[in-house]
């Protein structure tokens, strides 16, 4: 039997190759323009590793075919609730466990509803971001400080760099990979995504599958919120808002389908959360006004997305 | 006579398959023309292009002598070609009518610009009249139809526009006998109109007693012709395969054999349409369920994996109780769908996920999937089954009805299930194909596994089985044992 060759492989890494150029004319454009290009290394870091953390964990929803909208006001009232247990503890890891905590339980919750009632995770998700931002509001009135709730910065300082962010990126992805290649969750999840009936008609547990992508993704959701307390310890109503637009972009920038499915990958996260940041700075650098250079992201988001969806415009062979 | 549709120097390619080469064939009016070939020979990728689906890279085609170019297969029906495709060519989130009417709502709009519902009902209602499936709802939505009206719906939406020129690719495997009577009259009545059908089965018999003419592509080339007079068994078989067919086509023997132990038992089962249904399957046994198509077969089969909705019953496998899809295959047995493409397959999945997914637990080392020992045995399962692939990452959306099914096929049989409950297995599958799925399936009975066949090919269950069940009306109406079991006499308990 032969092997898949390279023209049938490009689409599969289009979107990493996508990376390695935006990076390259990074540099590139870095030199040309004598920018400071190790500041707007960090200001990349510092913009993605959120979004990558969570977007790695969401993978595993997207690619059951589900969606789940509450991922920002999820990474808010996490952080939030974590900020809080740190002003009441003084502790870094109790803020890291609540963090985590919250997440897991908010991510149980969802889970756990839509398999008791049989429902599509995207269906409790929308639910639950209602709660979730109205359970922020009450937070941050409870709190009793205006319209924030602040960790002192200098507390938070030492963990504010990039070799520790990166790390703990790092670390996650690996986790994830390790459960999304190298254990039967990942292929079932796909199958799921690919044809819910086939799986269920294979053995699949749904309803487990589920409960575990949301659990793993909760995880991604805390430690977010973490590096959030830890980037912008004045925390509001509107923190980690923008999120679940992001992962999205991340997820379809990093060449995975947001409909799931047998062409997810682990790495569409972090690649497209990465992919975006270099590219704003990249737009920043050129000087380009917002609007311009809205567009031309929009116009390389395509191509992308064109490029890496090739395959199976293609591979459409009869019988 | 001028052929209505003339085909010269047809190329076609896909990568590195060439589907067809060289391709040079005439239909006539007044003329049902059979196709045949195995599976992945050319034959839906000839008529897919004659109908407007896809462009062929070299050739020439004319339509009564002006050239045929359709833009697609809507642009085709509406200028003489319709087609019925192999596989589920009906969109199921929406209704009857509008799946009837599809890019054409704009005939239906009313004073406002408005699509008016009622308006297109009506219309789809005198459509569905015309090709006596008037019982089925225009207002209803597709998914909740089964697969022969799923059929009856792309068949009404063809006839509607009375095309000079009917392809019909596989499509009498979804149909029961009477949905099959059903369109050989609609195919003789457009003959005696002048018009005329292409016609694709993989069915010998059928193909033989339907058309007038018949041509056999292999390897993506026209081999030879047959007309009705010179229609001959051996030489259609051996020019399709391109060699003589060798060994045993049914099993051999005519003897009723099993082992002792039971290896799948169901009792009192009721519900979803069945009628206190108690059957056993020993190891070693070729078990048969026969009926008409909406005798409850189908329905037995799913259920009898756990999968279909019951109100009473048990089911138990080698003395354990299960009653989901999930212990099912956990506890070793193994369903094959009627339905292949929706229900036993992942489409754009590749041939290795589609065969590992039943065997995770075979693959596991230390709870890890390893690479290496995944290809291993999915390599091991694409050569016993003779899967034709480039490679195994190729998607399955990619491969011959013959050769998906041998998938599915690999999938059960490397996950090692004792039991196999196969419902229709040779559906849409070449006689090159089916005879080896026939060896294997005797294979796999003296190697001590239990296997049920539900068919509505009378022939196959009569070859192969040990036991025979007949149903009619979600209940068992007679058992015959191998040896006993005759055509007239089963028919007399199906109907």
């Amino acid at each position: 039997m032969g092997k898949q060759t390279w023209k049938e492989r490009i689409p599969t890494f289009a979107s990493t190759l996508g990376l390695l150029v935006l990076i390259a004319a990074y540099y590139i454009i870095g030199a040309i323009r004598d920018a400071n290009v190790a500041y707007g290394l960090k200001a990349v870091v510092n913009q993605s590793v959120v979004v990558a953390l969570v977007a790695t964990g969401a993978v595993f929803i997207y690619t059951l075919g589900s969606f789940d909208i509450s991922l920002g006001a999820a990474t808010g009232v996490s952080a939030l609730l974590g900020a809080m247990a740190y002003n009441a503890t003084g502790s870094l890891i109790v803020m890291f466990l609540v963090c985590i905590g919250v997440a897991v339980v908010i991510g149980f919750i969802n889970s756990s509803l839509a398999s008791v009632f049989n429902l599509p995770i995207f269906v409790t998700t929308v639910a639950m971001m209602s709660v979730l931002s109205a359970f922020m509001l009450i937070l941050i009135g409870w709190n009793g400080a205006g319209d924030t709730i602040k960790v002192k910065a200098r507390d938070v300082r030492p963990l504010d760099n990039i070799p520790f962010k990166v790390s703990m990126l790092v670390a996650y992805i690996a986790l994830c990979w390790f459960i999304f290649t190298l254990l039967p969750t990942g292929r079932e999840a796909k199958f799921i995504g690919g044809n819910p009936i086939c799986a269920k008609l294979s053995g699949i547990d749904e309803k487990k599958l589920a409960i575990i992508a949301s659990l793993i993704s909760a995880v991604g959701i805390g430690l977010g919120a973490f590096l959030t307390i830890v980037y912008a310890p004045t925390l509001n109503k509107d923190t980690a808002s923008s999120i679940g637009m992001d992962v999205i972009i991340a997820i379809v920038f990093g060449g995975m389908p947001v409909s799931g499915g047998p062409r997810s990958r682990i790495l569409s996260a972090v690649v497209g959360a990465f992919s975006m940041g270099f590219l704003s700075q990249i737009m920043s650098m050129l000087n380009l006004g917002s609007g311009f250079g809205q567009m031309i992201k929009a116009a390389i988001f395509l191509l992308v997305v064109f490029i890496a969806l090739g395959s199976q415009r293609s591979k459409l062979l009869t019988r | 006579m001028e052929p209505i549709l003339s085909v010269r120097g047809m190329d076609k390619s896909f990568g590195a398959t060439i589907a067809l080469r060289q391709v040079d064939i005439d239909v006539y009016p007044g003329e049902i023309r059979g196709l045949i070939g195995e599976n992945g020979s050319g034959k839906s990728t000839l008529t897919s292009i004659l109908a407007g689906i896809q462009k062929a890279d070299a050739g020439e085609v004319a339509f009564h002598g002006k050239p045929w170019q359709p833009v697609s297969m809507i642009d085709a029906l509406e200028h003489g070609v319709g087609m019925i495709v192999q596989e589920t060519g009906t969109i199921p989130g929406i209704s009857v009518a509008e799946n009837l009417f599809l890019g054409e709502s704009t005939r239906f709009r009313n004073r406002l610009g408005l699509v008016s519902r009622k308006a297109m009902e009506r219309e789809a209602r005198k459509a569905l009249e015309v090709i006596h499936a008037d019982h089925i709802q225009p207002g209803m939505p597709t998914a909740m139809l089964d697969l022969q009206e799923r059929k009856l719906i792309e068949v009404a939406k063809v006839m509607v526009k009375k095309p000079e020129i009917l392809v019909v690719d596989e499509t009498t495997t979804a149909l029961s006998q009477k949905g099959r009577e059903l369109l050989y009259q609609l195919m003789n009545s457009l003959k005696k109109e002048g018009r005329a059908v292409i016609f694709i089965s993989h069915d010998l018999d059928e193909i033989k007693q339907v058309c007038d003419t018949l041509t056999v592509l292999r390897d993506g080339k026209i081999i030879t012709h047959f007309t009705r007079e010179n229609y001959d068994d051996d030489a259609i078989k051996t020019s399709m395969i391109g060699r003589e067919m060798q060994g045993e086509y049914y099993r051999a023997d005519s003897v009723p054999s099993w082992q002792e132990n039971v290896l799948l038992k169901a009792d009192h089962l009721n519900g979803s349409g069945l009628k206190d249904i108690s059957l056993e399957i020993r190891a070693g046994e070729i078990l048969g369920i026969g009926g008409l198509s909406e005798c409850g077969m189908h329905t037995l089969g799913k259920a009898l994996f756990g999968s279909a909705m019951l109100t009473d019953g048990t089911l138990e496998t080698e003395g354990k109780v299960y009653c989901d899809p999930k212990h099912a295959t956990r506890l070793g047995v193994g369903y094959v769908s009627k339905e292949r493409d929706t229900e036993s397959l992942c489409q754009q999945a590749s041939i290795r996920d589609n065969v590992a997914i039943g065997g995770l637990q075979h693959i596991q080392k230390k709870h890890l999937i390893l690479k290496k020992r995944e290809t291993e045995y999915v390599q091991k399962q694409v050569d016993a089954l003779s899967i034709k692939c480039r490679h195994m990452e190729q998607p399955v959306s990619a491969m011959s009805g013959g050769n998906k099914q041998k998938v599915v096929f690999g999938k059960w049989l490397g996950a090692g299930s004792r039991v196999l409950i196969l419902d229709c297995p040779t559906r849409g599958v070449d006689i090159g194909v089916k005879q080896s799925m026939y060896q294997l399936i005797t294979k796999m009975k003296y190697e001590g596994k239990a296997i049920l066949i539900i068919s509505e090919e009378m022939s196959e269950l009569i070859g192969m089985c040990d036991r025979l069940l007949v149903m009619k009306d979600g209940a068992v109406q007679k058992e015959f044992l191998r040896g006993q079991m005759n055509e007239a006499a089963i028919i007399r308990y199906m109907i």
